[in-house]
């Protein structure tokens, strides 16, 4: 398999100069070192510019609707646990609308990959503020300056106990390839904040470019990425430095959910009745 | 001697009179007896005011009847706290408990007062029997059974049954309590004596169960594969059964964080081929609204249980109302149909669910189930049902040339096209709440969106002519009519009877499939009537409303309705009726 | 395999011609891109650029290939597209609605700059002559790609100082 194996025909619709576009390139390079055929990937994403990217890939798609790409991907996954299941969408997708979703995927911890690009604004509605929008942003909702903090997306899913929490830019296209390979891998739920920046409504300093200088790779900091509370501590410089590899990766994950599903079944399954007696468990004795 | 006869019983949570229901309904049940029971409680978890209403009869009965025969008070507040749904006549038996004093003013205020009253020292005799106060209703059991002739063996078996194994002593005492009862009616002889008469020939074991039950055991004859939802009264029965049963068949359940994930996630295993579904009531379908329309566009089978209570908002949660039919046809934004189903009796739902299962998997579409408090939550004896007359449907999957350059949307003749699954080599898709080509591409493009809406209408044309979603009761030719659904179709079963022995040709039609309007069926069956009733438990008188919207009804044809808690009494419908004349 | 970035320092010849081969084809493919989306985001003289910058590295690359061939037949290739990340081809970062033919001229001297640092370091690592003497080739045709590139710079006609955002729609919102 290679990279080009998970292109679809379908021409993005993102602006030219959008972090997306590597974004998609990053995860067609993951999908090729993984090597799973297209047809075994669901790819799930929500409502917002970077949400159309299952389309952009020869995976089953879902871009359902907005805020709800971890419910629908864990119910794909739980039915077929045999698939490999991606999860997609936006800063607000996934940290506004869906912000409830989250720690319930985490906490179950289901094997499947969240992927959010996070360019602190609502894009396809033409800039507003969005929940990782720096305090003072001034945006078209917020003419005079946030009055806010925003959402930190790499301490909240590590407040929960995400197993794998990592970020990255494709202002380093190696190296978050590298990143979405290795949450793909683990086995377990799986979160990389992407910083993929909005050329259209993003601040000028938050474009590639400047991703190149300001990026502080984690592995050239010589951080261990099993030390939780060192990680829980790296991220809580999110939105002042840019580090980007793996903050934390649990070094024992614990059994995935749909690993004890199984185990469910099988336990139950010498308790079913024929489907067509099934009236009979209310059969007064 | 009788053959149908109604109990209501009221007292404090502390006091069991819904256990004693139970135990009621479960001894008849095992004689043979038809027997339905419903229970309502005021909000509190524990210790609140609780109440039930128990049926026996011969005959099948569909609703819960009308005004008591047997009323037991256990004290008078919150006997008269569920007013309207405990109604007493002159022909009632009032039994009250001696401790809470004779009956109060209210009782006069009331109406018709019954002409049989007893005081029963309860209490007293409860201490004495079984050392203990908590034995009260054992008394009134022993008591019931020796004025009105229930086999006091299958009570007897039935405490056996709850008490033997883990407590002999305990069952010993409420035995003794009960022989206490029977006793005190021996020597007290009602003025006017009733009896229930026995069950002849050979009694068939009964499935004991309410609508909740059945929808579940539907689901999983159905083949249900996953369910999620958030818990929601009335309808968390469901859930909790298929917790139990459905890992057994290898599928799954899933309780969500919120009623948003419990739709999100069975519509994402129907997206990756599993037969799902979800359940709740008013306030979670609001929630699943945008699911739903996801469902609709995405074109995936998907089974909703909406068991609706009074709304709106929180309303009144623990009774029934046919409000939510409005929602369920309307609450959308774009164009949509999506089909709707209505159980008419606890036994009927187990039909309903499988028809529902069948209609979604074969037209890939959501499908609701629009079931109510009533129904779900009655308990009744029920006779075995014969489920080798229930065919299943599966999706139409792509094979062999349909998977070359796979077009998921295919404009068919049907408006039907085949649907793949991850993991099915070509069968890649985009599946997107966004409007979509055939193949499955995003589009803004006007003409291909009112294709694809022509597409996921005409779909479900078949079924407006589906005869076996629509039932007709009584004389064809009849030119006094009703129409009913839900629920209250059961009730005006009755009334139709009710109405034929007091000489009064009455017809019924009860949709099933209440949504889309089948103008075909309604057009027909008001063929030379002059005047009816639209029957159903909702203030605005829904399904008149969305049937007026499709159909000419005729001017003689008005809606009879009302807010939910209280559901109708066959009396009623037919003296209405009358009044139309 | 993986996402791994590609060892230099182990390069066989034909790995070398290969990976060179690969270089155009990702250059090329990019263009591609590039164009595709800046047809669809009306930019058509930059578009068309980038459109004329596919036949240049597709040429580029059928040169390379057939030299391939000529050396090792159909000898297996055992390097793929995988391991190389943006080397000729310009970043998507580079891309702009609007942009003017000067922007798109100076995006793609970048690109050439970058495969001329990409080969400048990639010999400080390579040992083994051959490879080396290909590299060296290879850098020096890129130093050349980036004279022609300023040389049709320098024809283009005074860049004009409006900023076509001022006078544009609004973007327009969706979903």
């Amino acid at each position: 398999m290679e990279a080009k194996d998970y292109k679809s025909s379908l021409k993005p619709i993102w602006c030219p100069g959008c972090g997306d576009f590597g974004v998609v390139q990053g995860i067609y390079r993951a999908l090729a070192a993984i090597g799973r055929p297209p047809h075994e990937i669901a790819f799930i994403s929500g409502i917002g510019c970077s949400s159309r990217i299952p389309g952009y890939t020869t995976a089953y798609g879902f871009n359902s609707v907005h805020g709800r790409s971890l419910p629908i991907a864990q119910g794909v996954k739980l039915s077929n646990p045999e698939l490999l299941v991606l999860c997609a969408g936006g800063d607000g997708d996934g940290f506004s609308i869906g912000g409830g979703h989250v720690p319930h995927a985490v906490r179950r911890n289901m094997d499947l990959t969240y992927i959010v690009m996070d360019n602190q604004v609502y894009g396809l509605t033409k800039g507003q503020l969005s929940p990782t929008s720096p305090r003072g942003l001034k945006t078209i909702t917020s003419p005079y300056g946030s009055l806010e903090d925003p959402i930190n997306p790499l301490l909240y899913v590590l407040a929960y106990g995400c197993g794998f929490v990592a970020q990255a830019t494709p202002a380093d296209m190696p190296g978050m390839a590298a990143v979405i390979e290795e949450a793909i891998r683990y086995p377990g739920f799986s979160f990389v904040n992407i910083q993929s920046p909005c050329v259209t409504y993003g601040e000028d300093e938050q474009q590639l470019t400047e991703h190149k200088k300001m990026m502080k790779p984690l592995k050239s900091l010589g951080h261990d990425q099993t030390d939780q509370l060192r990680a829980m501590d790296l991220a809580r410089a999110y939105g002042k430095e840019l580090y980007t590899g793996v903050f934390y990766k649990n070094p024992n994950p614990p059994p995935t959910y749909e690993a004890m599903v199984k185990l469910r079944q099988a336990e139950q399954a010498k308790g079913a009745r024929p489907r067509e007696r099934v009236l009979d468990m209310y059969l007064q004795k | 001697m009788v053959h149908d006869l109604v109990f209501g019983m009221a007292g404090s949570g502390g006091d069991g009179v819904v256990s004693a229901g139970e135990s009621l309904l479960g001894a008849a049940a095992a004689e043979g007896y038809h027997a339905l029971m419903t229970k309502s409680f005021g909000s509190q978890i524990r210790g609140g005011e609780s109440s039930c209403r128990v049926r026996l009869a011969i005959e099948p009965v569909l609703n819960p009847g009308g005004v008591l025969d047997v009323a037991v008070a256990l004290n008078w507040e919150d006997f008269f706290r569920f007013g309207a749904e405990l109604p007493l006549g002159p022909n009632t038996v009032l039994i009250y408990e001696e401790k809470a004093g004779a009956p109060p003013e209210t009782l006069a205020k009331m109406g018709a007062v019954p002409t049989e009253i007893i005081a029963v020292p309860v209490t007293e005799m409860a201490k004495k029997a079984a050392g203990t106060d908590k034995a009260k209703t054992s008394i009134i059991l022993g008591v019931l059974s020796g004025w009105f002739a229930i086999p006091l063996d299958s009570i007897v078996k039935g405490l056996k049954k709850k008490f033997g194994e883990k407590a002999p002593e305990i069952f010993a005492a409420n035995e003794r309590a009960l022989a206490s009862g029977v006793e005190f009616a021996k020597t007290h002889p009602l003025k006017n004596p009733r009896t229930l008469a026995k069950v002849e020939g050979k009694k068939t074991q009964k499935l004991l169960c309410d609508g909740n039950d059945m929808c579940a055991a539907g689901a999983l004859f159905a083949g249900v594969e996953f369910f999620s939802g958030y818990p929601i009264t009335p309808s968390t029965e469901v859930m909790q059964i298929l917790s139990r049963e459905l890992w057994k068949y290898g599928g799954a359940v899933l309780q969500c964080e919120d009623e948003i994930a419990g739709i999100g996630a069975a519509l994402g295993a129907s997206f990756a081929g599993r037969k799902s579904m979800t359940a709740s009531s008013g306030p979670g379908i609001s929630l699943k609204s945008e699911i739903m329309g996801l469902a609709t566009i995405a074109e995936l089978p998907l089974v909703i249980l909406n068991v609706q209570r009074g709304g709106p908002s929180t309303g009144l949660p623990t009774k029934p109302e046919q409000g939510d039919l409005f929602q369920a046809a309307f609450s959308a934004h774009g164009d949509v149909l999506r089909p709707i189903l209505a159980p008419t009796t606890v036994a009927d739902t187990f039909k309903v669910t499988i028809d529902a299962f069948n209609i979604a998997e074969e037209y890939q579409t959501p499908v609701i189930i629009l079931s109510d408090q009533e129904i779900a939550q009655r308990k009744e004896a029920v006779d075995p049902i014969d489920t080798s007359r229930f065919e299943l449907k599966k999706r139409l999957v792509p094979t062999g040339a349909d998977l070359d350059n796979y077009n998921r949307f295919k404009l068919t003749e049907s408006g039907v096209s085949p649907i793949s699954h991850p993991g099915l080599e070509k069968g890649n898709y985009l599946g997107a709440g966004i409007e979509h080509n055939e193949h499955g591409d995003p589009t803004v493009s006007g003409t291909m969106h009112a294709k694809m809406n022509d597409k996921r209408f005409k779909k479900l044309d078949p079924l407006r002519k589906r005869k076996d979603l629509f039932e007709v009761v009584g004389n064809p030719k009849a030119t006094t009519a009703l129409v009913s659904w839900g629920g209250s179709a059961g009730v005006c079963r009755e009334a139709v009877a009710l109405a034929k022995a007091q000489g009064l040709d009455v017809k019924l039609l009860i949709p099933t499939l209440v949504y889309p309007v089948a103008e075909q069926v309604y057009l027909e069956f008001f063929q030379g009537v002059q005047t009816g009733l639209v029957v159903e438990l909702s203030h605005q008188g829904q399904l008149y409303r969305i049937v007026r919207m499709f159909v000419d009804v005729p001017k003689g044809v008005v809606p009879f309705c009302r807010s939910g808690a209280n559901p109708f009494q066959p009396a009623e419908i037919v003296s209405r009726l009358r009044e139309l004349r | 395999m993986g996402t791994t970035p590609l060892d230099i320092s182990k390069l066989t010849l034909v790995q070398a011609l290969d990976l060179a081969v690969l270089i155009e084809e990702e250059a090329r493919d990019r263009y591609e891109e590039l164009a595709d989306q800046l047809s669809l985001h009306h930019t058509p003289e930059a578009a068309a650029f980038f459109k004329k910058m596919v036949g240049i590295e597709e040429k580029h690359r059928q040169a390379l290939a057939d030299r391939r061939k000529k050396a090792f037949g159909d000898q297996k290739r055992t390097v793929t597209r995988d391991l190389l990340f943006d080397v000729e081809a310009p970043d998507y970062d580079e891309a702009r609605v609007f942009m003017s033919v000067h922007e798109a001229l100076r995006a793609s001297l970048r690109s050439e700059e970058k495969a001329h640092a990409f080969f400048a370091d990639a010999l400080g690592h390579v040992k083994d002559p051959e490879v080396r003497h290909l590299f060296e080739e290879l850098k020096a045709e890129e130093a050349q790609h980036q004279t022609l590139v300023k040389a049709e710079l320098a024809k283009l006609p005074a860049e004009s100082k409006v900023n076509p955002l001022d006078y544009s729609d609004d973007p327009v919102g969706e979903d």
